[in-house]
This record gives C-alpha cells, structure tokens and sequence, in this order.
C-alpha cells in the first residue's frame, strides 16, 4: 500500500483526494485519460470511459502509460481487471484507420484482419463500403466518411481518422490584441483542438469561448462557418469577431430568419439550418456553399440531431464543438465524438475561478412557504401541472422583490420559465420583460441599456439562456427553470460569471417553494453546479424579508 | 509366471505405502486382505482412476505396454518409445498399472479392457507369420490405403471384401489387412507398426510444455491479492446483508433464479458469472440456507462468521472453495440455460481435481500469469485422457478466474497468501496486509460522503442504512437522498441522530444542503401513521365511543381511541363482539382491508444449514492412516490364509464343491485366465441350486467370467457372484 492521492474503484471512477500533496501533479497525469466526472470540496471524481481512453490513444498514449500512472497513483491495490480493461479499450483504437488513397479515394485500412472481417459484416456498415482492395484494406464510400466512423464506434472499433481535412478557401484572419490579451487556458484550447484536428472544447460559461473560436480561426486563416443558437449569439459573435480579429464588417455574413448573407466568415442559427420547406431542409446548401476550412458548432450541448446527421457528411471538413457541458439529457456524447469529434479540452471551472478569469459566484437557495391556500392548491393540482403550480406561487414575488430590493443598484437579472409568471413579475418590478416574442429589436435596444446601465433590472424568458452577452450582471434571481435541467442551471450561472471590475463575488439565487417537487426538481439541477464545486447555501425567505444575509 | 495378487503379497510396505499414497481409493475402506486389495486394485473404476492420474508421457508408456504382448521387457517397451521410458515404468509398476511377474512384465488382468481394445490406434496382433519386408515394396494403391489406417484407428470399410480395389485386394492377399465382415477390414498391429518406423506414437511428448506468459513482480502479485481479499469478504457480507433484508425466493427446482441473480449483480456492481460465484461460496459455507418455504436467506453462521478476524473468514471461504465439486461457472452459459446458482446441477466429478490440479501448476510456476493457450496445452499434458475431457479447459478457465476473485492469486499469479493457505500454512499475515479500516468519512457539498478505505463494521453498518452505495472498491462513496434518509429513520433514527452521527464520523464540515436535506425529511417523517391492530370499532356517534371508552365492563379489551369515531383493540373482532355484547351493547362486524406492517428486517432461516454434499474425489489419506491400513491388511492375511487352508482341508475330507469367498474367487480366476487353466467351479442357477461345472475361462468382463463349458463346449457367461467357489484341475 503506498500513500498516493488516488483510489481506483472496481466500478472504473477514480477517487482524486485533492487535499494530497501530489494531487496536481496526479490531477495533471490522469486528465488525458480520465473523464472529469465531479468536482467538490475534497475528493474529485474521474471516470474512465472508453471514450476517455480512446480520447488519449488519439493524443498518443498508450495503454502501458495509463497503467503506469494508475499504479503510480493509486492508494490501495488497482482491481486487475481494470488494467486489462484499460489495455483491451485501448487497444481497439487504431487498428481501423481511415486513410485517404490516391487510387481508391477513402479506404478502411487495418492491421488486424480479423476486425475488419468482423466489422464489414456488420449490417450498419455494409452499405458505407466500396471494393474490397486487399486482404487489410477496402474503399469506403467517400460521403459516408461521418457514417462510418459513427457506426464503427459503435461497434466498438474506433477508427482512427488520418484521411485528413481540405484546406478550404483561404482567407487571412488574425488576433488583434491591441488592448486586450488572450488567455493562457484559451490559448491551449485552440492549440489542442489545432493540433488534433477537430473535436470539442469545454469552457465555463464567461470563460470567453469566442476567443477560442477566434483563435482557431486565426490558426486556420480560412473561410469559416459558425453554428449558433440564435440570432442574438449570431450578433454577440459578430461583434467578437470585429473587436478581437482582423475581419471587418463586410467580411462576415448573418445567416438567419432576417437576413442571408454568405460570406468569407458566415454565423448560422440553428434554427434556420434545421428549417425545413415542403418537408426538405431548405438552407442545407449553405454547407456546400462556401469551401469552408473550418466549422465552428457554438454550444454543442443543444446541436439539435439534423444537423448531426449533416455534420456526417462534412467529415473532410475540420469541426470545433464549444461547450460548457458536454452533459447532453438526450444521451447522445457518443455521436459528438465520432463526428464532431474527441474532447480536446477540458478545465475544471474552480480552476478557472481560482486564476480570476471567472468570477467567484455564490449560489444560494431561497425557500419560501407556501401559505395554507397555496399548499392546498398544489396538493390538488393535476400532476402535469403540479411542477407549474408551486414554481409560479404568489410567495415567490414578494421574496423576488425584496431580492431586487436588497441588491438595488446591482445589475440584476430575473430568469424564469413561465411567461404569465414574468408577466407578473415584470408589472411587480416596474422593469422590462424580454421573452420569445419580444421583437430582435427592442431586445437588443434593451440589453445595451442593461449593459450600459441605464436598466438595472430585467426579467428574461428561457430565450435568454443562452449567449447573451450582459457583461456587468452580477445577481441572478431564478424563479422557475424547465424542471430539473442541469445544464440550464449552469447556463444561467453562466450569465454571471464574468470576471467583475472590483472583483465583486456573483450571486446566484433559486427561489424555491419548500415541501414541493419544485425541491426536488431543485436539487437535481443543483448537481451539475454542486459537482463542479459550487456549494449552495440555503435560507429561508423570513431571512430575506428580515435582512438577515 | 505369478499373479497381480501375488506380486502386492511379495512387496515391502515401502512399496505399499506408496501405491496407497498415490491410489487412496485402495484403502478408503481398508481392504481385509491382500486378495482384497488386488480385486479391489484391478477392478475398473480404480484403473479407469489411476489412469486418469498419468500424464501424457505416462500414458504414452502404458499404452506401448499395452501393445506388447506379455510378458515383455523393459527393453521392448524402451524400443516402441524412448529410452527415458524406463523410470516411467517403474512408475508405473509403483502404481500398480503394470507389475513384475517373474518371467517378465505383465499388465493387471483387466487393464486392456479399460484402455480400450485398439490402444493408440493399434488393431490386434496377427494370427500368421506376415514378411513385412514385402510393405517397403507395396504398390502405390495399397499404400495409400495402408496411410488411413496406419495412425488409427485400424478399422476401414471397403465396399464389399469380395470386390475390393487393387490396393486392398494386394494388402489382404499378404494378410497385412485382415477381413473382420463384409465390409470391415482391419490392420494387424506387426504391420501398423512396421509403417510407423517401430514407434508406437507420432511424438513422444516425454517433457512438459512450457508455460509462457507475464511474470508478475512478487509486491504486485500480494497487493492485487490483499485487495482481491478484501473485496471477496466485502462481497459476501453485502450479499448476505441484502438478503438478510429481502430473502431471495429458491426456484421450484432448486436454486436462484435468473431475475434474483441480476439484482444481487446490480448491488454488488459485478458481472453475473462473478455474482453466482459469491452465492455458491456463501452456499458452500452454509453461510445462507434454503428455508423450508424456499426462501434463501443468512444462517446463524453469517454472525458468527462476522464475529472472525478477516483472515479466518476468508480462510472458512477458501477451504470451501478448494474441496468442492461445484462448478459456479456453469450458471448462466448460454448453452446450459436452465443451470441455476444454488440449484442441483452444479457438481461435476472432476471439478475439484482439475482445481486442484490447476493451482498445483501455478504452485510449479512461482509469478507466472501464464496465458491460456499455453495453460491449456500444459493442463492437457498433465491429464491427458480425462473422462468428461471435454470440460477440463472450461473448468480450469473457471478455477483461474476464481483463483483471482478469492485472492488466492494476484495479477494472475499464485501471491504468498495463497500459497500459504494451499500449503495449510498460517494465513493471519493477511489481517496484517489488509488495508487498514479508516474510521471517519469526508461529506462533500453535492450530497455524497467518501470513506477513503475500507470502513470500520459499525460505521459502515450505520452508514448503509442513511445511504446509497454509488461506487465500490478501496473506497466507498455514498450518496445521500430524500430516500436515504427516510430509511433511516424507518429503522429508528431520529433526525437528529443522523445529524449527529454524521458530523461526528466525518472529517469534514457538514455541508448545509445535507442538514437541511435530514431536517426536511426528518419533519415530515412520521406524519403519516401506519400499525396493525386486530380489529376496530367505529361508530358515527361519539357519545356512544365515549361511553364505551368510559365502560369499566370492557376495560380487559385494553381499547385505544384513535380518532374521535374510532376505536381500536389487539384482541381478535370475534373475542370484542362477545364482551361488547356481554355487557350490553349490539355491535355488528364489518369487513376490512387489511394493513399491512412493511419495514425491513434482518431475518434468519429456522432450519439448520444443509450444505452441498462434495462429489468426486477422495482425498489423500495421511501417512499414520495409511501404515494402520498396511497392518489391518497383513493380519487379515495370515488369517484369511488359515482359513482357506482349513476350507481346503475341509473340502478335501468332504469331497464337495470348491468353495473360495468372492474375492478369492476373483484372484483365482484372474490368475488362472493368465495361466490358461481348466477350472473347477461351483455354480448357482437361478433356484440356487449349486451344480459342479469344469470350464476353461477366458476373460472377466461387466462382472461375469466368460469361459468354455466343457459339458457343452459353448462359451458361455459365468455371473461372478453366482460362482460358490473355484479350483484348479
């Protein structure tokens, strides 16, 4: 038995005690290999994966190291079957290459017959092949390259893509870091994903994922596509590019509802790319429009599964995925490896915090009682109504109020899931209401009088969980979410996570109705946050009605 | 020439001493004489026994011997092998599968029957005198037809014997093949032989093959090992932990169902196969029992179990494992569906002796992790000619994983607590080794607890009530929930005890969201209340309830007023209509549904423990066992010698017929088939009427003389133990 900071438990997690001496430096040893899992206080949790573990044979690893820093590591005996788990995933990677031919165009190329006997039986992958060429080698249909790799992953046999990418169209891009300075973990983000070719990045939100994206570009220096969420993020990225790049104004087009403008350097909306007229996508030409060199999916988590399947087909074409989570409710992390591509990147948010880039945010839970006619109504409720029912309770707005009474002079924001609810809460403020049908207009007249100062206070639907940009909020107060989204809570933290003039902590707050399901709902998007590290502080509303915090 | 039977009574007791060691079947019971044991030597299950003991190389020798006519020499059978082949007779000879007669070797009167009539593809010897020079000149024909049967086996058929092609027709025109019918032919053994060079086998496998694999570091192979220990013990209590809370129902047919199978998987975290191995060790060592309603639950020897420091406990566990002829692998094959854990299909008969055999080789091969191809072709030297051959690769795979999950080896490779435990040795170093118990754990803020080692008992008894496990191994990590929490306090916890116990085990601050997660359960616990009563009594008047509260006449119903309108009593309904009635009033029953009283309980079977009774081999009788054998074997020789001599004497005056007991009987017999003498027998028909027969007997087969009646001269079948007696003419 030796004194190592690391338990390797039968079930493949890793237990990292991170108040061990030899923590960072074994932190520094697994993460290539090991999946970040959770992140609080004392004892972080990794998981090995088989994705994880391929993900290092790609970065070239090999099994032997991985086993080497596993006993190295490890406080009590590793379970041997872990170590033959560990050389048996690994070394699936890479006995199936995809290589591009100059006779053949794209070919399967193995060194083990026998996978490649075993797999090209397979009833997926049969249609994707071409001829047979040789004993270890057979043609794949060139368009099925993102298939191919998908169905073979799930086979179990990875193949390890050296077919390489097009260079796409030139186009000069550079950082302009005039008054401005990239950062370090930004700056290896963009060299990891470079250096392995496509894949994901997974930043913190306000931990300046835009200037990854720039900094790709830059290493590109290429025409680019940019997948956003909405219109709103297209403009957001728009003006990043114009401040933190060489690009001007005409060199960058908007693809949305509004306007279609393809040019050198192209932000999308995923709404529009999935839109379909008379049953087809209509818009899915904008792929093929442009030789692009490089694409770019922002927020990789809500990739809606059309355009996985259009990503399939654009596999010559390099791909960064960015992301705050890669925790997908749907399940599907697989297909962002096999055809996005590998996790390149990866930081723990307190890391993040702990160099300043972010601000430290304060997570506090505010329960308030329902009053008897309140808990009668729930316990009444229909059950798909219930959550509905004691999110949206009249306590709730006197708590909120008192909140934004407190914080006055804060930039504040209110975030909530119910449209009639922040209705209410808007004419109970006496501030402006952004929600889904809110003109693009007036939103944007209404976030630069918020980040300018002239608003102090909004009230924002789910539309604004995503990349808005509000530089300067500092409170959040959440009142409803959609049930128990975890990474709807860590959007929303995210709202006011960047780093703060004077230094100031963020504060974060959940109203929620005690005894009632909107608790429970709480405590599962609560997980997320609380993995990473943020510890929720609970109150009651009296406190807050009292003064006490 | 002397018999098998008079050979054991020339021998010293050195050479007895190491028969009985090798053969213990000999002496398990001990035989009353020397007559005895050499029946009881030649008889074909102790053969078929002691063969099955013999390696490749050993058996490559006795199957030279066997081709041999006898008597025949060392030289001979040296010739037909390997000059090495000498001290492997004398092995042989040591083990009772070939003797020294005194005008050569012999083999024991039954042995070709067990090894088969063509031994290694071998046909019969020629009746004639064959010039084998002639096969060197043989036509291609013949040739390639002498090819298919040279190596075995010796049988061919030809289309029909009068018409048969070039090749065969030259092969029997020079008798080099023999006709058996109409469409068989055979190849004498002089010709089979000539064509293979005078050898008798293709390769003479005379070494062991090497066994290549990882060589593991010896600090490598104990640490795997400790852990594979401590998880094998945490593995068993938390099997028997969780039925002692839900009793798993036995299947009809005995044994654990598939669905009951997967849970325990699902709770322990490990794969199926793994899980039906700790059920079968639990069972192995009575530490559950199947109760009288089939339901399998922890005995009384689960307590006393726990109570053992960790090496005993492992040790209970192992020896189990050792000695028994089940083989867990078998559950859940895809091609034995129906086999389940616990049920009644498990024993195999050489189960524990390829186990035994399996660990014997990793013992020879001190930190070898060998791989399996070179295993099996090593096992397949050592035990060449198993009966049930077929499951020897499966059952040694089985034992090497199981090996590996007991912790008897490490990485593969035998550790030094696994040899100390298989040489008997003392095996308390591995309390010492285990991992020392930590006896606080670390709460974190997202709800989940971590004890960084294996826990003390009671703090980890106290913990798995407020807690679900969520990841198992050196470390434990638990997770805290509404549902946790609410079991706790169903086992009688307050609220505040948790909170207390938690801040006092763990090293950490409690984090707030858990206070408040045990405070909000714990306020809402028990609102609600449940219990059993016997029965109720309702009534809508309250003033009536009132009085019937007040009423000193129904005081002895020990009544309880639960509600304004209702009343409850533990005696039965009938019992409280009677003394309702008695004293005036006119209650009418009611029908009810009853409630039922849920909550966890750790039961224990009512029955005592039956465990699996052991298939199969006999285990090594010490030495003291074994000289007391010897001498129980020499006295009831010289007195089984007086009494035959008496017989004699007395059968002589009298002039009856012979009269030998029934092993004598058999000696005679098989010592005067050798010598080809006429006997004298006594026979029983079947009224039992004894007649006198002379016969020439001829082979001893399924326990009847086959002989030659000379009254008839047919060859007839004598059952054994109808013969009263036998004497020679």
């Amino acid at each position: 038995m030796t004194d190592g900071p690391l338990i390797v438990q039968s079930d493949k997690t890793l237990l990292l005690d991170i108040d061990h001496p030899l923590s960072t430096e074994c932190r520094r040893a697994i993460a290539p290999f090991a999946e970040l899992e959770r992140s609080p206080e004392h004892i972080h949790t990794y998981r090995l994966t088989p994705l994880g573990l391929w993900n290092a044979r790609a970065a070239g690893h090999d099994a032997e190291q991985v086993i080497d820093t596993l006993i190295k590591y490890s406080r009590y005996a590793v379970p041997h079957s872990i170590l033959i788990d560990v050389a048996e995933t690994m070394s699936r990677y890479g006995r199936l290459r995809l290589e591009a031919d100059p006779v053949h165009g794209l070919i399967l190329v193995t060194t083990d017959t026998a996978v490649l006997e075993e797999v090209i039986r397979a009833r997926k992958i049969v249609p994707l092949l071409g001829a047979r060429i040789d004993a270890q080698t057979i043609a794949v249909l060139p368009s099925q390259r993102g298939q191919i790799k998908q169905s073979l992953l799930r086979l179990g046999w990875p193949a390890e893509d050296f077919a390489g990418y097009v260079d796409g169209q030139a186009h000069a891009i550079d950082l302009v870091q005039s008054d401005w300075k990239i950062r370090p973990y930004q700056e290896l983000a963009a060299e990891g994903f470079w250096h392995g070719g496509s894949g994901v990045v997974v930043l913190p939100c306000g931990a300046g994922k835009t200037i990854v994206g720039a900094a790709a570009m830059a290493h590109a220096k290429a025409t680019t596509l940019i997948l956003v969420t909405n219109t709103i993020a297209a403009r957001q990225w728009r003006e990043e590019l114009l401040k933190r790049t060489t690009l001007n104004e005409d060199e960058i087009g908007e693809y949305s509802g509004a306007k279609k403008e393809i040019r050198p350097v192209t932000i999308a909306t995923y709404q529009v790319m999935t839109k379909k007229k008379n049953g087809v996508y209509a818009h899915l030409d904008l792929f093929d429009s442009y030789d692009w060199g490089l694409i770019i999916y922002d927020e990789v988590h809500l990739l809606p599964a059309p355009i996985f399947r259009f990503t399939a087909d654009i596999q010559s074409r390099r791909r960064l995925g960015l992301t705050a989570t890669l925790v997908r409710e749907d399940g599907m992390e697989g297909e962002v490896f096999s055809l996005i591509g590998p996790k390149r990147f990866d930081v723990p948010w307190k890391e993040i915090e702990s160099q300043g880039y972010i601000a430290p945010a304060e997570c506090i839970e505010v329960r308030v009682n329902l009053t008897e006619n309140e808990r009668l109504m729930y316990a009444t409720a229909e059950p798909e109504n219930r959550y509905r029912t004691c999110a949206t309770t009249r306590t709730k707005r006197d708590v909120v109020e008192a909140l934004v009474e407190k914080h006055k002079g804060e930039q504040i924001l209110v975030i909530g899931q119910y449209i009639d609810q922040l209705d209410e809460l808007s004419e109970a403020l006496g501030v402006p209401l952004i929600k889904g049908d809110t003109p693009i207009k007036e939103r944007e007249v209404l976030f630069n009088k918020f980040r300018t100062g002239e608003v102090t206070c909004l009230v924002v639907s789910k539309v604004a969980n995503f990349s808005i940009d509000l530089p300067d909020a500092t409170i959040a107060i959440q009142v409803s979410g959609a049930f128990g989204s975890r990474q709807e809570e860590a959007q929303r933290l995210g709202r006011i996570l960047r780093p703060k003039s004077d230094g100031r902590s963020a504060k974060f707050y959940s109203v929620i109705s005690r005894d009632t399901i909107d608790q429970d709902f709480a405590q599962n998007r609560q997980r997320f946050l609380a993995e990473q590290g943020y510890s929720y502080k609970i109150i009651d509303a009296d406190d807050v009605f009292q003064g006490k915090i | 020439m002397r018999s098998f039977s008079d050979y054991l009574r020339s021998v010293d007791d050195a050479a007895l001493l190491e028969l009985f060691s090798k053969r213990p079947d000999l002496v398990i019971p001990v035989p009353p004489d020397v007559a005895s044991l050499a029946v009881r030597a030649c008889s074909p299950p102790s053969l078929a026994r002691a063969i099955d003991s013999l390696n490749h190389w050993q058996f490559q020798v006795l199957e030279a011997a066997a081709a041999l006519n006898e008597p025949f020499s060392t030289k001979s059978v040296a010739a037909l092998t390997d000059k090495s082949s000498a001290s492997t007779l004398n092995y042989l000879i040591s083990i009772g599968l070939i003797y020294p007669s005194n005008d050569g070797m012999r083999l024991p009167s039954q042995l070709r029957d067990v090894l088969g009539i063509e031994p290694a593809g071998l046909g019969p010897a020629s009746m004639v005198k064959l010039k084998l020079v002639e096969l060197d000149d043989a036509p291609v024909d013949a040739k390639r037809a002498l090819e298919r049967l040279i190596w075995g086996p010796p049988r061919g058929s030809v289309g029909d014997i009068k018409n048969p092609g070039p090749g065969v027709a030259w092969l029997l025109e020079r008798k080099f093949l023999v006709p058996l019918d109409q469409r068989t032919v055979i190849l004498p053994r002089e010709v089979a032989l000539h064509c293979r060079g005078g050898k008798i086998h293709k390769e003479n496998f005379i070494n062991a093959p090497q066994l290549t694999g990882a060589v593991r570091d010896e600090k490598q192979i104990n640490l795997a090992s400790i852990a594979n220990i401590s998880t094998v013990l945490r593995w068993v209590e938390e099997l028997l932990n969780f039925w002692a809370q839900e009793p798993a129902d036995a299947l009809r047919a005995g044994g654990l169902g598939v669905r009951d199978l997967k849970i325990i998987a699902n709770h322990l975290g490990v794969d199926e196969s793994c899980t039906a191995f700790i059920t079968e060790l639990a069972y192995l060592t009575s530490l559950i029992s199947i109760d009288s309603d089939d339901r399998i639950m922890p005995s009384n020897k689960f307590d006393i179990w726990l109570m053992q420091t960790p090496a005993e406990r492992w040790r209970v566990l192992a020896s189990a494992w050792l000695i028994t002829s089940r083989a867990s692998g078998l559950v859940g094959r895809a091609e034995a569906k129906n086999v389940a854990a616990l049920g009644p299909e498990l024993d195999r008969v050489n189960a524990a002796r390829v186990r035994s055999l399996t660990l014997s080789i990793l013992k020879e091969n001190p930190g070898a992790a060998p791989d399996s191809a070179s295993f099996n072709s090593l096992l397949a030297w050592r035990a060449p000619v198993r009966r049930n051959s077929s499951m020897q690769e499966e059952l040694a795979s089985w034992s090497l994983r199981e090996a590996e999950w007991l912790g008897i080896t490490g990485q593969g490779a035998l550790s030094k607590y696994g040899l100390t435990f298989l040489d008997g040795g003392d095996t308390t170093l591995i309390n010492d080794d285990l991992p020392k118990t930590v006896d606080h754990i670390l709460i974190q803020s997202d709800n989940t607890a971590i004890a960084p080692g294996p826990l003390e008992h009671e703090v980890s008894q106290q913990l798995a009530i407020m807690a679900d496990i969520e990841s198992r191994g050196g470390a434990t990590v638990y997770r805290f929930s509404e549902a946790t929490i609410r079991r706790a306090l169903d086992h009688g916890k307050t609220g505040d005890e948790i909170k207390a116990f938690l801040i006092r085990t763990s090293k950490t601050p409690m984090p707030q969201p858990l206070e408040y997660l045990i405070a909000d359960v714990a306020k809402k616990h028990g609102k609600l209340r449940v219990g059993n009563t016997a029965c109720f009594l309702r009534c809508e008047d309250t003033a009536l309830i009132a009085q019937i509260m007040n009423d000193k006449k129904v005081e002895i119903l020990a009544l309880r007023r639960i509600a304004p309108e209702v009343i409850i009593s533990n005696h039965e309904a009938v019992d409280v209509m009677r003394v309702l009635r008695e004293a005036g009033y006119l209650p009418a029953a009611e029908s009810a549904n009853g409630l039922i009283l849920t909550g966890t309980r750790s039961s224990r079977a009512q029955t005592k423990p039956r465990p699996p009774r052991i298939v199969g081999e006999i285990e090594i009788p010490n030495i003291d066992m074994l000289n007391t054998a010897i001498r129980a074997i020499r006295t009831g020789e010289k007195s089984s010698h007086k009494q035959a001599h008496l017989r004699q004497v007395a059968n002589e005056a009298l002039g009856a017929l012979p009269r030998t007991t029934a092993n004598e009987t058999m000696d005679l017999v098989n010592k005067y088939i050798l010598e080809e003498k006429s006997l004298s027998i006594g026979y029983a028909d079947n009224n039992g009427a004894v007649t006198h027969r002379i016969i020439d007997p001829i082979r001893v087969s399924a326990g009847a003389l086959i002989a030659r009646d000379h009254a008839t001269g047919e060859v007839q079948s004598f059952r054994i133990p109808r013969i009263t007696g036998v004497a020679a003419l």
